[in-house]
């Protein structure tokens, strides 16, 4: 398996930095254009609030199938080469990691779908 | 010096034993004379792993008694309706004191005082790699929070509650010192644990058995690695919290009174933000000891360890997405809301896959149904009932009608007690056997877990109820005819058969307890790790390689070889302590670390440190001032006998491999904590940052308030220079500083002496143009946050400002040159930090008014 051990570590966390991204980007736009009475803001014709979280969600999503596959191909070469058990463990870990990610992020991104932006 | 690689073909597992027999006469007694603990009054200045660890544990036990026996009191008030056994002032005293003690000075020092015995051994270790930190932390912990506690004999407790609200705890309606013992007492409890998790990181990453890569890593050390790491993230928050409502109360700097445009919800998000991890980082380390105990128990190795390793990673990443579940009641957007619901209930996932993991564990082997068996079982069952009430408060629409009830007190006792008071027994029963010459009792063991178990459902059930009829917490008394009165007699009888339990584990402890760190009572559950190996006040006598994650079950004379000094660094090299530094992902020997030895340096900073807190407390300037500066004095004390240098050439260790006694750069050990040090400043700025942006979000129109005029570019510009010239100086001295040739140029001293009045001049230029702005910190929460960023900076530069100084001095007396640059690194790593933190506040200040143009 190639590639730097700190690499490997952000590989195998990628997934949820993502959602630690999702997360900050969804609840920071719609605390501040709530706090701030601007609700009913509007780009290109949307609701910025759920368009936020959309593309957030949409974002952050396409970062961690990303992720996963590339781990999942990690892993995969590690089970056919002879390496370290570490870099089996590690890439392992990522697709575990990654696919885990996948769930979350879909999942805090169905309030958009549900719930008004601000009430 | 950078510590050499080791040859490719390097593989512990296939190699001959590393140390051939006989061993060399005198270097066993070599070894045992390096380690010995100091004897008389100078026994309180030892720093082995072993003594700390257990006064630690002691000191952490205490406290859990003294809490507990605060919660008996309450609920012997409570036992019968319209009761005056205390007072309402004394229970509210009562109640913050009994959850105070019980988060602040119990649940998460002791899980960090169990690592600090345990996590050496373990990983066969010699030592953590800053054993003097542990001591300082230990110390500072024991002396702050007996003073601490002892406030409930004086009637000056806080009383607003553990988690204390303002307004409640402004100065306008608590304007005794009561708040201020617990601002300041807690928040320097807190950097004592922050003290902890650096060691703990440190030693997790640098300190193990050879071969014992990451796979094989046990899943306690994994556990205290994302425990240590939560801190470091977590705890700051409450750190700047604690120091934003000190600021109100003594200086009236309004972060909280909506009046002058500040917001109580400010600190109900810094603390919930380290809040709600806290109660993650209090239960992995359980879950981690648990996922010890469970394989010998069943006597097989854990099922799904990578799962379990990827559910403590999640669940630490996610615990930080659960903050605002605690604020479901401040009419926040439910849109908001929702995104906190979603991670309250997503965490349970990776909570429940440990949970089958045991279970599956379980099911594979043979369990023995000893008392460490019985509280892991227990454990199972009342924290997966916490859990399950845990997702329904997760749910806003339910917890809007428990909040604030019994229902919530029920479910954060049940998962707080079953997901680490039952481990934590647990632990206890399975563990003294390593630091005791004999076991504890298993008949007196049973006894303590069925009284316990029993008392603890007896207890909190009937809460459940008792809270969703109707009966809010933290009332001192009730009306007769509430439907309340037999629910919360039950409860009372629970709760004294909890203390029946802990008493009879007290008698046991003092029957059967006899410490010792040589001829413990052995392998008595033929456990697989490394903390069972045959030790002594050095750890293991020589530092094994290992294979596999249950090295005793599948290296069968593991122990007879490592007791024979047939591994590696079997003796010590320069005659003094020293431990085995290792790389972090592949546990590759890097370096030899000299550790320090025993000294009153840690005890004195930590006796000065807590004393500064606590006369501040009582508004004591002058004498808490004096503390402070011999507490920085007694740091520098320590540190100047560290950083030793490379004393003598590299030595063979054993099985080929020669290494250096001395490394530097980022092999280096305390590179490692320096960053460490700078995630946790970064986190304190980002939480101050979060801050002022979360005022100007509640102060429309009015950032920068009418009147508030904010300072001409040309001075924030000016201070920005300086800091890039100040860095820029710290670069070139560092270039300056390299070579193999120990050179010790005169340039670095007046390099970095000219970069001490550079960053004090940049830091002082802001403050002063704010002061000249006319801008006053306490006429609007604008002010109070403006000049939060600029103090914290000035703090920040006056550190910068006594690490310059002292690298100087080390320079001066010649403990500094190009390859002994530990010092050196360490004080550049944090003066870059200072400038980067300099330049975002000064952009922050400076820029983000202006950007939003007053919006």
């Amino acid at each position: 398996m190639g590639g730097s051990r700190t690499g490997q570590v952000l590989l195998m966390l990628a997934g949820l930095i993502a959602w630690a991204v999702q997360f900050t980007a969804i609840y920071g736009v719609t605390s501040t254009l709530c706090g701030r009475g601007w609700a009913d803001a509007t780009l290109l014709g949307m609701e910025v609030v759920p368009m936020t979280i959309l593309s957030a969600t949409f974002v952050t999503l396409a970062a961690t199938a990303v992720a996963l596959v590339w781990s999942f191909r990690s892993y995969r070469q590690a089970k056919r080469q002879p390496v370290a058990i570490v870099d089996d463990f590690i890439s392992h870990a990522a697709v575990l990691v990654n696919g885990l990610s996948i769930v979350v992020i879909l999942w805090h991104g169905i309030p958009a779908f549900i719930l008004p932006a601000c009430a | 010096m950078n510590a050499p690689e080791l040859p490719r073909s390097f593989d512990p597992g296939e190699r001959e034993l590393p140390n051939p027999l006989p061993r060399p006469e005198g270097e066993f007694e070599t070894l045992k004379r390096a380690w010995k603990p100091p004897r008389g009054l100078a026994f309180i200045t030892a720093v082995n792993n072993t003594y700390v660890g257990l006064w630690y544990v002691g000191t952490a036990f205490l406290f859990f008694i003294l809490a507990g026996i605060l919660a008996l009191i309450m609920r012997a008030q409570l036992a019968s309706p319209e009761n005056d056994l205390v007072s309402h002032g004394l229970y509210n005293q009562l109640f913050t004191m009994h959850g105070t003690v019980m988060m602040f000075l119990f649940a998460v020092p002791a899980v960090e005082a169990a690592s600090v015995y345990l996590l050496p051994n373990m990983q066969a270790a010699r030592d953590l790699p800053f054993p003097r930190l542990s001591a300082y932390a230990f110390w500072a912990y024991f002396v702050g929070g007996l003073v601490f506690f002892g406030t409930i004999f004086f009637g000056l407790s806080p009383d607003g509650g553990w988690f204390m609200y303002p307004p409640l705890t402004s100065t306008k309606y608590s304007p005794a010192d009561n708040a201020d013992w617990w601002l300041l007492g807690i928040g320097f409890i807190e950097i004592s644990a922050i003290a902890g998790a650096i060691e703990i990181i440190v030693g997790v990453m640098k300190t193990r058995a050879v071969g014992m890569t990451l796979d094989k890593l046990p899943v306690y050390s994994w556990a205290m690695l994302v425990f240590a790491v939560m801190i470091v993230i977590g705890f700051p928050a409450i750190i700047l919290g604690t120091l934003l409502l000190e600021m109100e109360r003594a200086f009236d700097w309004p972060f909280f009174i909506a009046e002058r445009g500040g917001d109580p919800l400010l600190w109900q998000h810094l603390f919930w933000f380290f809040g709600h991890p806290e109660v993650y980082i209090i239960f992995l380390p359980a879950t981690g000891m648990v996922s010890m105990i469970v394989p010998t128990m069943a006597q097989t190795p854990l099922v799904g360890y990578r799962l379990v390793v990827l559910a403590l990673i999640a669940t630490g990443f996610l615990s930080f997405g659960l903050w605002v579940h605690h604020m479901f009641a401040t009419g926040l957007p439910k849109m908001s809301l929702s995104f906190f619901s979603a991670a309250s209930t997503a965490v349970a996932v990776p909570s429940g896959i440990q949970v089958f993991a045991w279970i599956a564990t379980i099911a594979s082997g043979r369990m023995k149904l000893t008392t460490p068996s019985l509280f892991v079982i227990g454990f199972l069952f009342i924290f997966t009932l916490g859990g399950l009430t845990g997702v329904m408060v997760a749910v806003a629409p339910f917890d809007w009608q428990a909040h604030d009830s019994y229902f919530v007190v029920a479910h954060l006792h049940y998962v707080l007690i079953g997901g680490m008071v039952f481990p934590l027994f647990a632990a206890f029963y399975y563990w003294v056997p390593a630091a005791s010459k004999r076991a504890l009792s298993e008949r007196l063991g049973r006894w303590v877990f069925g009284l316990m178990f029993l008392g603890v459902n007896v207890t909190f059930l009937p809460m459940h109820v008792t809270g969703l009829i109707g009966m809010p917490r933290r009332v001192y008394t009730y009306p007769v005819g509430m439907g309340w009165d037999a629910l919360n007699l039950v409860s009372t009888v629970g709760a004294f058969m909890i203390a029946a339990g802990v008493a009879v584990f007290l008698f046991d402890l003092a029957r059967n307890f006899r410490f010792t760190s040589e001829d413990n009572a052995g392998n008595v559950w033929n456990a697989s790790t490394l903390e069972w190996l045959p030790n002594g006040n050095y750890n293991t006598r020589s530092i094994p390689s290992i294979t596999s994650r249950d090295p005793l079950w599948d290296q069968p004379n593991l122990s007879k070889d490592v007791e024979e000094g047939r591994y590696y660094l079997p003796g010590t090299v320069t005659g003094g302590r020293e431990a085995l530094v290792t790389s972090p992902f592949d546990a590759r020997p890097q370096y030899i670390l000299q550790v320090p030895g025993p000294g009153w340096q840690p005890v004195l900073a930590a006796f000065f440190t807590a004393a500064f807190f606590l006369l501040l407390t009582v508004k004591l300037v002058f004498p808490s001032v004096i503390c402070g500066v011999l507490a920085v004095g007694c740091v520098i004390w320590w540190l100047w006998e560290t950083d030793p240098g490379p004393v003598r050439p590299p030595a063979d260790i054993g099985g080929g491999i020669v290494l250096p006694v001395y490394a530097t750069g980022p092999v280096n050990h305390s590179w490692w904590a320096m960053i460490v040090l700078m995630v946790v400043s970064g986190m304190v700025f980002t939480c101050l940052l979060f801050s002022y942006l979360f005022l100007w979000l509640v102060n429309p129109g009015a950032w920068p308030p009418q009147g508030v005029r904010i300072p001409d570019w040309i001075w924030p510009s000016l201070a920005a220079l300086l800091y890039c010239a100040c860095g820029a100086l710290i670069a070139v001295a560092s270039r300056q500083l390299r070579g193999s040739d120990r050179r010790s140029p005169r340039s670095v001293p007046v390099l970095v002496g000219v970069a001490l009045p550079l960053v004090c001049g940049a830091s002082a230029l802001d403050l002063w143009t704010q002061w000249e702005s006319g801008l006053s910190p306490s006429a609007h929460a604008y002010g109070a946050a403006v000049y939060a960023i600029t103090s914290l900076q000035v703090f920040f530069v006056l550190t910068s400002l006594t690490m310059g100084a002292y690298t100087i001095a080390r320079w001066l007396a010649g403990r500094l040159d190009s390859v002994r640059r530990t010092t050196f690194d360490n004080t550049m790593l944090f003066w870059y930090y200072t400038i980067g933190q300099g330049l975002v506040g000064l952009l922050m200040v400076h820029g983000f008014p202006r950007l939003t143009g007053g919006l």
